[in-house]
C-alpha cells in the first residue's frame, strides 16, 4: 500500500497526465505510435518511498494511475535513489542493465514507450508546481526533465550497444562495411555473369552460322 | 404507544419511513447546483477522490457497472469510457431530480450508447442476481436508511469476483485536522450553501450526516457482515474521505 496520501499521488499523476496529453495533442505522430501500445501496462514501482505508477498508453493518449489490477507488460522496480541514479547516469542504458533496478517483462515495449515520451516537448513544471507548490514541484520537474532528456541519450546509447553486440561479439549480423563489400562483390559477379552470358550467346550464334555455311 | 423504528436524519432522530422523504427533499433542493457546490466545498478535490475510485475499480472493456446514487454522473461517465461499446453502465439514483440533472449533463457531454438511467432504491435494487462486475456508490451510502440491507443488495447483484466500491466521508485520523474539518463543516459549509445554492439547511444536514456516518473500521465490519470478502479501505485526504472495497466470493 502506498505510504503517501492517495489524494496527493492522484493529484500529481493527474497533473502529469495532463502535461503528457497536452504535448501529445501537438504531436499526432507520437499519438499514433502510442496507440500502437494500447492494451499494455508499464509499472514503475518505487520501493522507498513506496509508490507505484502505472502507465497505460492508448488511443486517447497516456493514462497515469496509482493503482492497476490487470496484467503488467513491463515492470521496473527499485528505490527512488536507483531511479535518480538512472536519471543522472552518463550511460542510462548500462545503468538500467547493470544497476540496482529490477526489470521484468517486455523491455522492447518499454523502450518504445520511452522513445515516444522522450520525443515530446513536455512542460513538466507547470502542473507539478500547481499541485506541490514552487519548491517541491520545481525539484520534481528537474528530476523528470533529467530523466527524459537522459532517456533520449539512453535510447541512442542502447541502440549503439546493441549494434556493437550484434556485429562484434555475437557475430549475429554483419557490419555496414562488410555488407557494402558483399554487395560490391555481388554486383561485380553479376556483371561478369552477364558478360559471360553475352559471350556464350555470340559463340552460339557463330557456331550455328558455321554449320549453315 | 408507537413501536415504529427510528433512524437518524443528520442529528435528528426520525421514523425510519420518513428518512427517505427527508433526504429526497434535500437532494431535490440541491440538484441543480450540486456539481458547483461539490467543487466549491472540496476545492475540486472530489474529482481526485473519484479518480482514485476509478483506479481501484479495475473496470475494463466489456464490463457491466452499476453506479448507485450516481447523482450527476461523474463516475458513470468515466465508467462509460472504460467499458467501451461492449460493456454497459447503469446510473441509478433514488432521486428523480438528481437523475434528471445527471442524464442531461451526460447527454450534453456526448456520453451515451452504453449508459442506462434507472430510478432505484439501493435497499431494493431492480436487477438480477450475479449481474454486475462492479458496483459503486459515492457519497450516497450515508443517506440510505438501512445501510446493511443496501450492502446485502449490492452483494446480491454482483457477480462472483465482482467488487463493491464505497466512497464516503469518514473520520480524519489526525485530531487537529478533525477539529479544523469540524469548523469548516459546521461554519463554512452551511454559509456556502446559503450563498450559492440558497439553501443552508441542506448543507447543515450534509455536515451532520457525515458525523453520523460509520467510521472507517465500522463500515469495514459492515461490509464483512454483509458477506463481502477481502475488504479493505484507503484513507483519502487524511481520512476526511475513505474508499472501502470488498469482493463477492
Amino acid at each position: 500500500m502506498s505510504q503517501l496520501d492517495p489524494t496527493l499521488v492522484t493529484a500529481v499523476l493527474a497533473g502529469l497526465e495532463r502535461a503528457v496529453n497536452a504535448a501529445l495533442d501537438l504531436d499526432p505522430g507520437a499519438g499514433k505510435a502510442l496507440a500502437g501500445l494500447e492494451g499494455k501496462c508499464f509499472a514503475l514501482a518505487c520501493t522507498a518511498p513506496a509508490v507505484s505508477v502505472y502507465l497505460l498508453p492508448g488511443r486517447d493518449g497516456l493514462s497515469l494511475r496509482g493503482w492497476y489490477d490487470g496484467p503488467i507488460t513491463t515492470r521496473v522496480r527499485g528505490a527512488a535513489s536507483d531511479f535518480a541514479e538512472l536519471a543522472s547516469a552518463d550511460d542510462p542504458a548500462a545503468t538500467l542493465i547493470n544497476g540496482s533496478l529490477q526489470l521484468e517483462g517486455d523491455s522492447g515495449a518499454l523502450i518504445q514507450l520511452q522513445q515516444i515520451i522522450a520525443g515530446l516537448e513536455l512542460d513538466w513544471e507547470a502542473p507539478l508546481v500547481e499541485v506541490l507548490g514552487d519548491v517541491a514541484g520545481h525539484q520534481l520537474a528537474v528530476f523528470l526533465r533529467a530523466s527524459f532528456s537522459t532517456g533520449r541519450e539512453a535510447s541512442l546509447s542502447l541502440r549503439r550497444q546493441l549494434e556493437e553486440y550484434l556485429h562484434e561479439e555475437g557475430r549475429l549480423a554483419p557490419s555496414r562495411q562488410e555488407v557494402e563489400d558483399f554487395y560490391r562483390d555481388l554486383q561485380a559477379l553479376q556483371q561478369r555473369v552477364e558478360r559471360l552470358q553475352s559471350r556464350l550467346g555470340r559463340l552460339r550464334r557463330r557456331t550455328q552460322q558455321g554449320k549453315h555455311s | 404507544m408507537s413501536d415504529k423504528r427510528t433512524t437518524h436524519f443528520g442529528y435528528r432522530e426520525v421514523e425510519s419511513e420518513a428518512k427517505a422523504g427527508l433526504v429526497a427533499n434535500v437532494f431535490h433542493s440541491v440538484a441543480a447546483r450540486y456539481d458547483l457546490m461539490n467543487d466549491l466545498m472540496s476545492g475540486g478535490v472530489h474529482r481526485l477522490w473519484k479518480r482514485f475510485t476509478i483506479e481501484l475499480s479495475g473496470v475494463r472493456p466489456g464490463h457491466r457497472v452499476l453506479d448507485i446514487a450516481g447523482g450527476t454522473g461523474d463516475l458513470a461517465s468515466k465508467f462509460s469510457r472504460l467499458v467501451g461499446e461492449t460493456g454497459s453502465v447503469v446510473l441509478a439514483d433514488i432521486n428523480e431530480s438528481m437523475l434528471r440533472v445527471g442524464r442531461d449533463k451526460l447527454i450534453d457531454h456526448g456520453v451515451q450508447g452504453n449508459l442506462e438511467y434507472v430510478q432505484a432504491d439501493a435497499q431494493a435494487l431492480p436487477f438480477p442476481d450475479d449481474h454486475f462486475d462492479c458496483v459503486s456508490i459515492a457519497f450516497g451510502l450515508r443517506n440510505v436508511t438501512d445501510k446493511d440491507q443496501a450492502l446485502r443488495e449490492m452483494l446480491r447483484v454482483l457477480r462472483p469476483g465482482g467488487r463493491l466500491l464505497v466512497l464516503e466521508f469518514s473520520k480524519p485520523g489526525n485530531e487537529l485536522l478533525g477539529k479544523a474539518y469540524d469548523q469548516y463543516s459546521f461554519r463554512v459549509l452551511p454559509l456556502m450553501g446559503k450563498l450559492v445554492a440558497g439553501d443552508s439547511d441542506s448543507y447543515q444536514y450534509l455536515a451532520e450526516s457525515i458525523r453520523m456516518h460509520p467510521d472507517q473500521e465500522t463500515l469495514l465490519g459492515m461490509l464483512e457482515d454483509a458477506g463481502f470478502v477481502n475488504c479493505e479501505y484507503h484513507n483519502l485526504t487524511g481520512g476526511v474521505v475513505a474508499l472501502h472495497r470488498g469482493f463477492k466470493a
